[in-house]
């Protein structure tokens, strides 16, 4: 989520309250504050409200909602007559553009920092790494209309942004650093979408760089501004910058967008009508407001308001990208009401509470191995086929026993485990400094195949640890379990040939124990002899329904 | 007067006033020299006995010693050649070399001469006993303290010393003395001979053999006490598989399909597919095109099947609780799951890519946001946090969406996981007739703040030390 520095000097002469005030009173608009400085805040805002990633979006938000200046800001457009032309070739790639003029903008230095920090941040969010979305903002002096949006061939050549000397499209996804960063995006396109004005000369190359002559200098008074995508979600970025320039007291004007088969004119800042039932506010807020208040928190969140037949008409803010319900309307009563004002209440919902058998049986097993004096662990599920398999001398294939993760992070977990021992001889290995005898054990999850299995396995580690002791410990846990079974001799390589049983119950195996054999105490670099059972508990007891 | 079977022997054996060595007492009492001497120590605590450890010297020449004991002391040769007239500093320290320090040193330590000039001048007679001394020592014949102790300092000679124990009973008691009982045995048991004997006392002060309880990981302690929270206010407890389809861990909660938590950056995705449920897949998916009929716009753009169909490990338990609500839609269900989850994060101290989720959902008719808070106020106060407060928050398949903070001494406010009502895309596509409350927490977090850990990794990886230590009963 991205973290917004807001500078004290700034935000508090743009909202007209003190820091004290608004620290106090931000959170409770919706946001985590990550430090405070002597000269700045850094403010960590959710990805559903992009239109507060920038100081002049979060001083709109903060009049509202400390009753500094509550309801609808009012959006002005001007026509005028920019044209930009979208020609059949671009849409096959980067069909969408949208873009607007601002005329009049001081650009100081406080604006620069403001707008790269909201660029970086929408590109990252609604542009999903520009691969959605990306914003072009251009001089407009330097900017000859009208414009043409087009696909362009490989070698199609300009000066890119911070370069001095003409490059091709296809040196620049190579070369230059920001061709680099974003080539994947048009990997595979025979055709590149380009901004070309009325010279013939590109302006900028979505959604990878612009072109060096329209660079904003702090001599800039006015910007051309190109948002180019796939859907709604460039009207959205292009909204929120409009919205911002025009806090800024910059005027925006129109630009007529020419396809082959339709006109657009944009920015819309119009705001959308959204009615809310009052039925539906009572329900999801789970108590009953007066219209006035209702109307009051819509207000402090920003929205046009007023009662409508049995709900309202909720005016929302063309910046607004994330109305997509009326539940979302109604949270923002709630936040606009305050949530230090609701009083919570336990529902009155009368259930009965019922456990599972998977746990009821872990408990029970669990309350069997503490009883026969072993000490719990608990340890991870992901692991590997080296600890798994080949340390243990034992065979698997995936899917079949085990599931492989497809892009591992780590050598040490490729695998979810198919048995709990591994990982206890991985515990033993870690504590070969404590006192001896150890003897630890897990009740725990498996994965075999794609199912979940209940297994509790056990360890006894000291000089002396040998079968007869671990024999000991399976009689008794099957004794408590009231389980008939047979021992009979296990080919299971982990343990010491002759010193290895097989659990049958039934004619089933369910488990196996002995000594564990040394050739596997050597690949977990253990210095004392263990003995060791396992079962799967799964094969023994209805552990209930599994989602 | 109790007394142990060997201070009984020993004191039987052993005249009073006389000094035995350990040898001695050892062959005149019959039992071992370790035993004579626990039993002395014993019997030296009740008054009854002493022990008494004697050292004795052995004086012999060092290598020094010797050579002066056959050549006389430095002192004693510059002393005669002086008084034969020799008495130039400048040539006497050629003929003595580094010996001449010592010699006229200790010539005028004895006030027998002294420097004038370039020369040495004799003050009066000489006498040398100090050969004669070495002499004795040589011998091992006694010699008067004074000269010892000279002759230490000047390493003419040194010692060994032998350390001899004697004990000696100083008296014996007066009552009879009864034999005590040391181990009561079977055999007293069935003989009854214990009867009117006394039992040996032991010093309880003394701490015995450390043996260690076997018990729960502490851990599993916390989960044991939410999994009992749930239950007492009345909820149903739910497992699930960790393999989970996308569908469920992400379609079914609205997250559309590049959404950034669904990237293969953070999310341990599987080579394989499994078949959907058509029904909820028709509804989902046209709930993220256009909203279908909940009334929501939707995500637009595309929904692709195959990414649905796509398995995960899934992310959050969520995965599970939407799927148990999808199933019982009608109201009212109260639901909890605490359970595994996974993400692809390298391990730290604070991030693993497995750990425990614990999430509680109630799905009802008439509840709402409030009643939301209530449960959450409710469930931190069983948990022992007192003082709870809600700030926005934002999670993508609730509406509204809350973030409680707990207060905790000596920290302040903590966020303690995310809790909200779930959209109406998530609830009216599966069927679910009512609102569902949500709220969910990272275990891993609470383990923290209760067991005070600063690395998550020692839960998982765990060290036999430190669960032998952590105490049972919980703060």
């Amino acid at each position: 989520m991205p973290v917004i520095t807001l500078y004290w000097d700034e935000l508090e002469r743009m909202v007209g309250a003190s820091r004290e005030k608004i620290l106090e009173r931000l959170p409770m608009l919706g946001c985590d504050i990550e430090r405070v400085e002597e000269d700045y805040v850094d403010v960590e805002f959710f990805p559903n409200r992009p239109d507060l990633y920038s100081v002049e979006g979060v001083a709109r938000a903060l009049k509202g909602f400390l009753d500094i200046e509550p309801g609808l800001k009012e959006y002005s457009v001007k026509d005028a007559d920019w044209k930009l032309e979208v020609k059949e070739s671009v849409l096959a790639v980067r069909p969408r553009i949208v873009a607007c003029v601002v005329r009049n903008i001081e650009i100081t230095d406080e604006v620069i920092r403001s707008l790269m920090q909201i660029q970086e941040d929408l590109h990252w969010t609604i542009g999903r790494n520009r691969r959605k979305m990306a914003i072009g903002v251009h001089d407009l002096s330097k900017v000859y209309f009208p414009l043409r949006y087009e696909g362009v061939p490989a070698d199609f050549s300009f000066v890119p942004l911070d370069f001095d000397e003409v490059m091709t499209v296809r040196e620049i996804l190579s070369k230059h650093p920001k061709g680099v960063e974003y080539a994947f995006i048009l990997e595979g396109k025979d055709r590149f979408p380009m901004i070309i004005d009325s010279k013939d000369e590109a302006i900028s190359f979505p959604p990878v760089i612009n072109a060096e002559k329209t660079r904003v200098t702090e001599n800039t008074t006015d910007l051309f501004i190109d948002v180019t995508g796939f859907d709604e979600n460039v009207d959205k970025a292009l909204n929120i910058l409009a919205a911002m320039f025009h806090d800024r007291g910059g005027e925006i004007q129109r630009v007529e967008i020419v396809y082959p088969n339709r006109i657009e004119r944009t920015p819309n800042l119009e705001p959308k009508e959204f009615a809310v039932k009052k039925k539906e506010v009572y329900g999801l807020l789970g108590f009953e407001l007066d219209d006035g208040e209702i109307i009051r928190a819509l207000e402090r969140m920003r929205f046009g308001a007023e009662v409508s037949g049995d709900g309202f008409k909720v005016k929302i803010p063309a910046y607004r990208a994330d109305i997509m319900h009326s539940w979302d309307i109604i949270e923002d009563i709630a936040i606009g009401f305050g949530y230090d004002k609701i009083e919570p209440l336990y529902p009155p919902t009368n259930t009965v509470g019922l456990t599972h058998p998977w746990f009821e049986t872990r408990d029970l097993l669990r309350e069997i191995m503490l009883g026969l004096d072993f000490l719990e662990v608990i340890t991870f599920t992901l692991t590997n086929e080296r600890v798994q398999y080949e340390a243990m001398n034992r065979n698997a294939s995936p899917w079949k026993d085990f599931v492989p993760l497809q892009h591992p992070l780590t050598a040490d977990h490729t695998i979810l485990r198919t048995s709990i021992l591994p990982s206890l001889l991985e515990v033993l290995a870690l504590n070969r400094h404590h006192p001896m005898p150890q003897r630890i054990f897990e009740v725990g999850d498996v994965v075999v195949g794609k199912h979940n299995r209940l297994k509790v396995s056990a360890v006894i580690t000291h000089s002396k640890a040998n079968f007869s002791e671990i024999r000991s410990v399976v009689q008794a846990l099957m004794k408590e379990l009231a389980l008939e079974w047979e021992a009979e001799e296990s080919s299971d390589k982990v343990f010491i040939e002759g010193r290895a049983a097989d659990v049958v119950v039934k004619g089933i195996v369910v488990g196996s124990f002995g000594e564990i054999h040394p050739e596997v105490l050597e690949r977990f670099e253990l210095t004392n002899p263990v003995a060791a059972f396992e079962l799967d508990v799964s094969m023994l007891f209805d552990t209930g329904e599994l989602i | 007067m109790m007394l142990s079977p060997i201070e009984v022997a020993l004191i039987r054996a052993l005249e009073s006033g006389i000094e035995y060595s350990l040898e001695n007492a050892a062959e005149t009492s019959g039992i071992s020299k370790d035993a004579v001497l626990k039993a002395a120590h014993l019997l030296r605590e009740k008054g009854l006995a002493d022990v008494i450890t004697k050292s004795e010297r052995r004086y012999y020449l060092t290598e020094e010693g010797k050579e002066y004991l056959e050549k006389g002391l430095p002192e004693e040769r510059l002393y005669e050649v002086v008084k034969k007239g020799e008495n130039e500093i400048d040539k006497l320290k050629e003929k003595f070399g580094r010996e001449f320090g010592i010699a006229l040193g200790w010539l005028r330590k004895k006030g027998l001469a002294e420097v004038d000039g370039k020369f040495i001048k004799l003050k009066k007679e000489g006498k040398f006993e100090e050969r004669e001394v070495l002499e004795k020592v040589k011998r091992g014949e006694s010699v008067p303290e004074k000269f010892l102790k000279e002759l230490l300092k000047r390493k003419l000679i040194s010692f060994d010393e032998k350390k001899e124990i004697f004990v000696k009973i100083v008296k014996k008691p007066e009552t009879e003395l009864k034999e005590v009982v040391r181990d009561l045995t079977p055999e007293l048991l069935a003989s009854g001979a214990w009867r009117g004997k006394e039992f040996l006392k032991y010093d309880v002060r003394i701490p015995s053999k450390v043996v260690y309880a076997a018990k729960f990981h502490p851990y599993e302690r916390i989960v044991r006490e939410c999994r009992k929270i749930f239950l007492e206010m009345g909820f149903t407890e739910i497992k699930g598989n960790f393999v989970q389809s996308s569908f469920w861990n992400f379609d079914a909660l609205f997250q559309p399909q590049d959404h950034p938590a669904r990237d293969m950056q953070d999310t341990f995705y599987l080579d394989d597919y499994v078949e959907l449920d058509e029904e909820y897949v028709e509804k989902v998916s046209k709930t993220h095109l256009n909203g279908w009929e909940t009334g929501s716009t939707g995500w637009g753009g595309e929904w692709s099947l195959e990414t649905a169909k796509k398995l995960v490990l899934r992310t959050h338990t969520t995965a599970i609780t939407i799927h148990y609500l999808a199933k019982n839609p009608e109201p009212p269900v109260k639901a909890f799951c605490i359970d595994r989850v996974y993400r692809r994060e390298s391990i730290d101290a604070t991030h693993l890519p497995e750990f425990d989720q614990l999430e509680g959902v109630v799905l009802d008719r008439d509840v709402g946001f409030r009643h939301l808070l209530g449960l959450l106020k409710e469930f931190f106060l069983k948990m022992g946090f007192e003082e709870v407060r809600f700030r926005p928050g934002y999670f993508p398949y609730t509406e509204p969406s809350v973030e409680p903070e707990v207060f905790v001494e000596g920290l302040g406010w903590i966020e303690l996981g995310g809790a909200g009502v779930f959209r109406k895309e998530v609830t009216e596509p599966l069927g679910i007739k009512g609102k569902v409350l949500a709220w969910g927490l990272g275990m891993g977090r609470l383990a923290m703040l209760r067991l005070g850990m600063k690395d998550l990794r020692h839960l998982y990886q765990p060290d036999i030390g430190w669960l032998r230590d952590i105490p049972a009963i919980m703060r």
